[in-house]
């Protein structure tokens, strides 16, 4: 190896990279856009589900259907109740039958109608349904006599765990920023074969060792800075810094050796940017995953960058600690180590 | 007498079932200037490739200033200066951070950029993006480049090909300083003229074999002809053409009869150039 070598391949290396207008715009401002995303975001959880009611036989509104966190707003008719659903007034609208208690009394079966949007999702109405089964058995003392489809939601239950949308939205962010250099290295490494200057560096003491060491250098910079920088911005250190800290860095690691094997497989610049696109669409799903609950399921275990954001989420929204997540960071390892032994056998190959 | 250089026995290389250089051997001395000829093809490339470690030899032994080109490729590339036929420089850097970068690749502490800038004719231009600089300039950087480190061996591919008179003659200036310096130069070209002018021998290789290696007066002289090329006029006016080849017991009475025979309009000698040398050695022209 050869340090003195090595230092100055990095220093060139990050000079090209801020000397390319778009990845120093991209960079900085990439930056900047998710610390702001962030701040402007809802910082805390708005928790209450606010539901329409048309129940032309009640002259209130009992008291235990007011409960905390539900909201029961009393329409005056049904074409009340069902404009006040489409404008989103309310999540779900409920109109009870005038008759319900004569029909429950003499036996038959009283028809409760439910109101939603179109854009309710199908887990949400399936939830609303569930809770009006509830009151409403509350309020009669027996089973409504309605079917109500139930469906279990995927993912950790969450009750009485919600967090703000902002910090939901940090391991998304932290991903994209150290992803997006994925491209950035193979570009960095594609310019240099296309324009032959890699062919100049290996006619000087300089050795293939080296250039991956600075290439690797660069790579992991760049994505780790990124990450740890917004992080830090972000309140993302402030509990088991060092557990968020190395998940970003092997994140780094495992970018960087996705970088190599695009670099290895991409013939010019246009085939950088198409599997640049299609390595960043893959890494990206798993922050889908955090910010949208139910979305993505177990396959998403598959890519490695789950193991960061699931990391990350868990550390900096929940608290967990080393016993939690030992097993994502051994994995992340794994995957990191693979990827970056495998960029690096590929693209010594194309150096050659 | 002087040290080789380059020392070559038996070299080989293959590309899969094509051998691009095929048991070559030749030996270079200190401070000699060797033109490498050859057409497309013809294994100069490969050649130069194993000599200055970008290659691993398949067969034979190559050794740079007493070193094994194989085991010791690190130490030979800190000896050598290697200048490409393409251009291979960070346009978004300056000349200046150009030779800079390479200085501190070769681990040259106190470096004179400028003062190599303006030997190669860009001093005033030094801190402007390579990227707007014009293809000569771009080639000068490139030798510069080149001697960042003061190599003892340089390797120029085609240094001065499609350059402008003034650029290719500065570029031919640097390369005699440097031998003067005392150092070897191997010359790869396709460029007769240049390879005649600057080297003190020339080597033709072809189908990945050397197959001449001499000074070019004693090239010229094992297959080539002088000759004698006149114009003259008939006495119905007409001009013709006549050449009298030089160097045979014949020769003094033909040029006698040459002048006393015919007006004699225009006469100039003729002597063969490498490419006719080339041709006649191997059937072929060099560019092909």
């Amino acid at each position: 190896m050869n340090p003195r070598g090595i230092r100055a391949l990095v220093a060139k290396d990050f000079t090209l990279f801020f000397r390319n207008r778009f990845f120093a715009l991209v960079t900085s401002l990439a930056l900047v856009v998710y610390v702001i995303l962030y701040f402007v975001m809802p910082g805390s959880v708005d928790e209450t589900l606010e539901i329409g009611l048309y129940a032309p036989g009640w002259s209130a509104i009992p008291a235990d259907m007011q409960k905390e966190g539900l909201e029961i707003h009393v329409a005056e008719s049904l074409e009340d109740l069902e404009d006040g659903v489409t404008a989103h007034d309310y999540m779900a609208g409920i109109a009870i039958p005038g008759d319900l208690m004569e029909k429950l009394a003499s036996g038959q079966r009283p028809q409760v109608d439910l109101y939603f949007a179109s854009d309710t999702p199908e887990e949400a109405q399936a939830a609303v349904s569930s809770l009006i089964r509830e009151l409403i058995y509350a309020q009669t003392g027996q089973p409504l006599a309605v079917d109500f489809s139930t469906q279990v939601l995927p993912g950790p239950d969450m009750v009485g765990k919600q967090i703000p949308p902002r910090d939901r939205m940090r391991p998304l962010f932290a991903v994209l920023l150290i992803v997006f250099e994925t491209y950035g290295l193979a570009t960095l490494i594609t310019e240099e074969i296309e324009h032959r200057t890699i062919q100049a560096l290996l006619v000087t003491p300089v050795s293939v060792k080296d250039l991956f060491a600075a290439k690797g250098i660069t790579g992991i910079t760049l994505a780790f800075g990124q990450g740890a920088l917004f992080m830090a911005v972000v309140g993302g250190l402030n509990d088991q810094p060092v557990i968020i800290i190395l998940a970003l860095l092997l994140a780094a690691l495992l970018v960087t050796g996705i970088g190599f094997l695009i670099a290895s497989l991409a013939k010019d610049m246009m085939s950088v940017l198409a599997w640049g696109v299609l390595a960043l669409v893959i890494l990206v799903i798993p922050g889908m995953g955090v910010m949208f609950p139910g979305v993505i399921t177990g396959w998403a275990k598959a890519i490695p960058s789950y193991y960061v954001v699931d990391t990350v989420d868990r550390v900096a929204n929940y608290g967990s600690g080393w016993p939690d997540i030992w097993q994502n960071l051994l994995i992340l390892v794994a995957f990191s180590v693979a990827f970056l032994l495998v960029g690096m056998v590929a693209l010594r190959r194309r150096f050659q | 007498m002087a040290q080789d250089a380059i020392a070559v026995e038996e070299l080989v290389y293959t590309y899969g079932d094509l051998v691009a250089v095929d048991h070559i051997g030749f030996k270079v001395a200190e401070g000699e200037i060797l033109g490498f000829l050859g057409p497309n093809g013809a294994g100069k490339t490969t050649t130069v490739k194993m000599l200055t470690g970008q290659l691993k030899p398949k067969g034979g032994k190559a050794h740079v200033l007493g070193m094994d080109v194989a085991r010791d490729a690190g130490k030979v590339r800190g000896e050598i200066g290697v200048c490409f036929e393409q251009t291979n420089l960070y346009e978004q850097m300056s000349a200046l951070e150009n030779l800079e970068l390479f200085a501190r690749l070769f681990g040259i502490s106190s470096f004179d950029g400028q003062a190599l800038l303006k030997r190669v004719g860009l001093a005033g231009r030094e801190k402007d993006k390579v990227e707007g600089y014009s293809k000569g300039m771009k080639q000068r950087l490139m030798v510069a480049r080149s001697l960042v480190n003061r190599p003892r061996i340089l390797f120029l591919d085609e240094p001065t090909a499609g350059l402008d008179p003034a650029s290719a003659e500065a570029i031919r200036a640097v390369i005699l300083e440097e031998r003067q310096r005392g150092a070897t130069v191997f010359l790869t070209t396709h460029d007769m003229m240049e390879a005649d002018k600057l080297s003190d021998r020339v080597a033709f290789m072809d189908k990945g074999k050397i197959v001449a290696l001499d000074t070019p007066h004693n090239l010229k002289q094992q297959y080539g002809k002088r000759a004698l090329k006149a114009k003259v006029q008939t006495p119905s006016g007409e001009l013709q053409d006549r050449e009298v080849v030089l160097d045979q017991p014949e020769t003094p009475d033909l040029i006698q009869k040459l002048f006393a025979g015919e007006k004699v309009v225009t006469i100039h000698s003729e002597e063969a150039t490498l490419e006719d040398i080339f041709i006649k050695i191997t059937g072929r022209g060099l560019k092909e």
